[in-house]
């Protein structure tokens, strides 16, 4: 039977990973540290890990009128959902063009439609639970040139699933122009699956199905080498310490000139990783918390997480 | 499932299903309705006021007679003295005492109901006994044979010879029925309607019982209680005329004649009201009534049951309208159990976790397809207007409390619809769950513009799916009952929710969204 089939690939399902990890590992009380964008920035500033840096915020809706004036010095900037989810509601400003703002997608916006589009935020429409919101504008990272041309119309990021403190898995997740140039698995983007031992892109797959290229420049996506990805590793382990929070995604952004960048972590990380793994999260799972000891330092831990990953590979 | 879910989940299932099987097998509870027909349970509470005088209150009480036997008859009144007298008119209870303050009467029985179909005979000549024509062919105050307006509406009626009573019957009957109109506000007075040609129910019937009178066939008005399912019973008058023997029941309103429809009660008949009261300050009343859908012996026997703990527990010595709310309430956990299976064992994603069950729960009692075009239609007006309205960059909750004025005016616009095609299921709909649609109109707009049209319309049809997986629970007599007369059922349910709730294996979802991982060779992407 399939689910027999499931259950030896080791793959972890939606309700048991809900059961078994984000509500046993993951307190309620620390969601609202990784839920809340600020919050999650402060903290990753105080530990000295690097975040984009935070331009302005508006709280209520009149401070809406004067957003657009805190960042009159910049041309290129990020609204984004204090409390979003799956990259929602979030517009990137890539140049002006008079009084007009320029959006990623080549679109222009003139400013009321960004206050209006803002108030939005404010009102909740794009955050979790619907509840009133803050919009944030940070700074707009820009791509490193090795993702240039592998990840198309947008920012890609790379997912890291670290528990219990140490890392088990990693994607890149590469917008294509059908995604709208989101970092969105379920809208078309590409997921690649990422080696811990290597730091190389294994295997991936787009709209459920194995993909090899990008559509859009046909690079190939795979056997890519994804730089600094030991920092990447320690940077999301040593982020995910900070929030008490047992079983989290940290995503991170590869900017040209800063290197690795915490944008967000995640208290429910999608299952969709071990698609693009081709690889079951459920027997590395297990290895760590067999093996699992406190006190170990970051450098042990993503050790001993590559370790895991070697011993519980993809499949065939 | 760890063990102590799976415990938890088994402990109580077992101690509803406990419950259950004592109740059903050792005390004989009924597990499922009998097919009875036309049962009804009525309940009457008169609150009256009084200054401290004494005072009396005298109410008509149906009697088991033609087509209707009356059961389980009780009353409670306090301190009141309580005596009851039964004349050719019908029975009245009156109560008496020194009346301060509030007062509460209460009346309650069962009645089972049949259709009563008069013959009517050809040609007549008999006579009507002369007591008969004393009492009930004179005119009085109420049935003014005499007045010269009757005189001359007959006049111009020729009607046929005294040889056919029948159709002198019929042919009055016809003109009440066609040439007076019914006008709610319009006057009880047989004269006044005639004159005015409208009258109200009181004065269409009472036109007809005078005008027959004046033709020499006698003829009183009969008061009872329409009975049905959907709203409280409301007091009706209609007419008995007497032909060859019989007093043949009639209604220029509700348009029988020759037959009593099984939804009318008796009460009694001539010019007695259902309620008169005496030096009272003030008096309220209300009738209420359910269908039963057991025998009259189960009913005895889930009404005052032999064990003391059950009489103790038995929902049905509840008030009527608790009971009928507590029908309704009681199918709720079924709903929810569906929704949950829907969920976390099938994997399904619907809008709103238990919007599916409002929805049903909304529906019942309609047609499934004449309430998910309901839906379907204000669905689309909402989010047609939402988009529009876009354009108006609105915030967040103005727009909504748009939005739901909207959704009022367009079920509105459903009812009056419904009304004017006398589409009767469409104008039950005014009863919808206003907040929840709005909410749907919203979720659903969001769903199109962050996910796109294909995952939103996705999602709405598994939302239709479980609506239609709730709809038939909800609506089934038999679920009904099992759930009103063994509410320890719950508890099953809820164990197992507690196993659902436990369960880490695959939902059936699972097996297409990882189906790429499970596939040998990860074939080549066409480029």
């Amino acid at each position: 039977m399939i689910f027999r089939q499931l259950h030896d690939a080791g793959v972890l399902g939606i309700n048991r990973r809900n059961g078994s990890y984000t509500l046993k590992w993951n307190k309620r009380r620390f969601y609202p540290l990784v839920d809340d964008k600020l919050q999650t920035k402060r903290l990753c500033r105080e530990a000295g890990l690097p975040v984009p840096k935070l331009l302005a915020v508006a709280h209520h809706h009149f401070q809406l009128a004067h957003l657009l004036d805190q960042v009159a010095d910049r041309d290129d900037f990020v609204l984004k959902p204090v409390h979003g989810a799956m990259g929602n509601g979030i517009v990137v400003v890539v140049g002006r063009d008079g009084d007009a703002l320029v959006r990623a997608s080549g679109k222009r916006m003139n400013a009321s439609e960004f206050r209006y589009h803002a108030a939005g935020i404010i009102s909740g429409l794009y955050a979790l639970g619907g509840q009133p919101d803050q919009a944030m504008v940070e700074e707009r990272l820009i791509v490193h040139p090795l993702f240039r041309d592998i990840a198309t119309n947008g920012v890609p990021d790379v997912r890291v699933v670290v528990f219990r403190g140490v890392p088990v898995m990693a994607m890149t997740r590469l917008p294509t122009a059908d995604s709208g140039g989101r970092a969105n698995l379920h809208q078309g983007a590409i997921g690649a699956g990422i080696d811990l031992v290597t730091g190389r892109t294994t295997y991936a797959v787009r709209h459920n199905r194995p993909c090899s290229r990008n559509p859009d420049s046909n690079r190939d996506v795979l056997g890519v080498e994804i730089p600094h990805f030991e920092t990447i590793l320690e940077i999301a382990v040593r982020a995910t310490d900070r929030t008490n929070l047992g079983y989290v995604g940290a995503d991170l952004v590869l900017d040209e000139q800063r290197g690795p960048v915490i944008l967000e972590l995640n208290a429910r990380p999608g299952l969709a990783i071990q698609i693009a793994n081709r690889a079951g999260l459920m027997p590395r799972l297990d290895a760590i918390e067999r093996t699992w000891q406190a006190g170990r330092s970051v450098e042990e831990r993503v050790a001993l997480g590559r370790d895991v990953a070697r011993s519980n590979p993809p499949l065939a | 499932m760890s063990r102590a879910s799976a415990i938890t989940g088994l402990v109580l299932a077992l101690i509803g299903a406990a419950i259950f099987a004592t109740k059903a097998f050792v005390l004989g509870v009924p597990l499922a309705p009998s097919d009875v027909k036309d049962l009804w349970q009525v309940s009457l509470r008169v609150t009256v006021r009084g200054e401290g005088r004494r005072g009396s209150i005298s109410i008509l009480m149906p009697r088991t007679g033609d087509g209707q036997t009356i059961l389980d008859e009780a009353t409670s009144s306090g301190a009141l003295d309580h005596t009851s007298r039964t004349t050719d008119d019908g029975r009245v209870g009156v109560w008496t005492g020194r009346f301060e303050g509030l007062h509460e009467i209460r009346h309650r029985f069962r009645v089972k109901t049949v259709d009563v179909t008069i013959p009517l005979p050809g040609r007549t000549t008999a006579r009507p006994p002369e007591d008969v024509e004393r009492a009930w062919a004179r005119g009085t105050v109420m049935y003014p044979t005499t007045a010269p307006q009757i005189v001359a509406a007959l006049d111009e009626l020729s009607l046929p010879g005294n040889g056919d009573v029948v159709g002198r019957v019929r042919t009055i009957f016809a003109f009440v029925q066609h040439e007076v109109a019914l006008v709610r506000t319009a006057a009880d007075d047989a004269v006044l309607a005639l004159e005015q040609r409208e009258g109200s129910r009181e004065g269409k019937e009472r036109l007809l019982v005078t005008m027959l009178r004046a033709a020499g066939v006698p003829a009183r008005n009969a008061r009872g209680l329409v009975l049905n399912e959907k709203s409280a019973p409301a007091e009706r008058v209609w007419t008995q005329a007497w032909i060859d023997g019989a007093w043949v029941p009639m209604s220029t309103v509700d348009g029988f004649f020759g037959h009593r429809p099984a939804s009318l009660i008796l009460f009694g008949t001539g010019e007695q009201r259902v309620i008169d009261a005496t030096d009272l300050r003030a008096v309220a009343y209300r009738y209420e009534s359910l269908r039963e859908h057991l025998q009259p012996g189960e009913v005895a026997s889930v009404m005052t049951p032999d064990s003391g703990l059950l009489r103790l527990f038995s929902l049905y010595r509840l008030p009527l309208a608790t009971q009928a709310a507590l029908r309704h309430l009681l199918l709720l956990p079924i709903g929810a159990l569906v929704i949950a299976l829907f969920r976390n064992v099938i994997g399904l994603q619907t809008f709103g976790t238990f919007m599916p069950i409002l929805i049903s729960f909304a529906l019942r009692g309609m047609p499934l397809a004449a309430g998910l075009v309901l839906v379907g239609f204000v669905l689309g007006v909402g989010v047609l207007a939402r988009l529009a309205l876009e354009r108006l960059r609105l915030l967040l909750v103005p727009r909504l409390a748009l939005l739901l004025c909207l959704v009022v005016l367009s079920v509105t616009t459903v009812a009056v619809i419904g009304q004017s095609t006398e589409q009767n299921e469409l104008f039950k709909g005014v009863l919808f769950p206003m907040i929840i649609l709005t909410m749907l109109v919203e979720r659903f707009t969001i769903a199109i513009a962050e996910e796109g049209w294909k995952p939103a319309l996705t999602k709405a049809g598994y939302s239709v799916l479980a609506i239609m997986a709730v709809y038939p629970l909800f609506n089934s007599i038999v679920i009904e009952h099992l759930m009103f007369s063994f509410p320890e059922l719950t508890l099953v349910i809820m164990g197992c929710l507690v196993w659902i709730g436990g369960y880490m294996g695959y939902r059936l979802t699972d097996i297409t969204r990882f189906r790429a991982i499970l596939s040998p060779q990860p074939p080549e992407q066409p480029s």
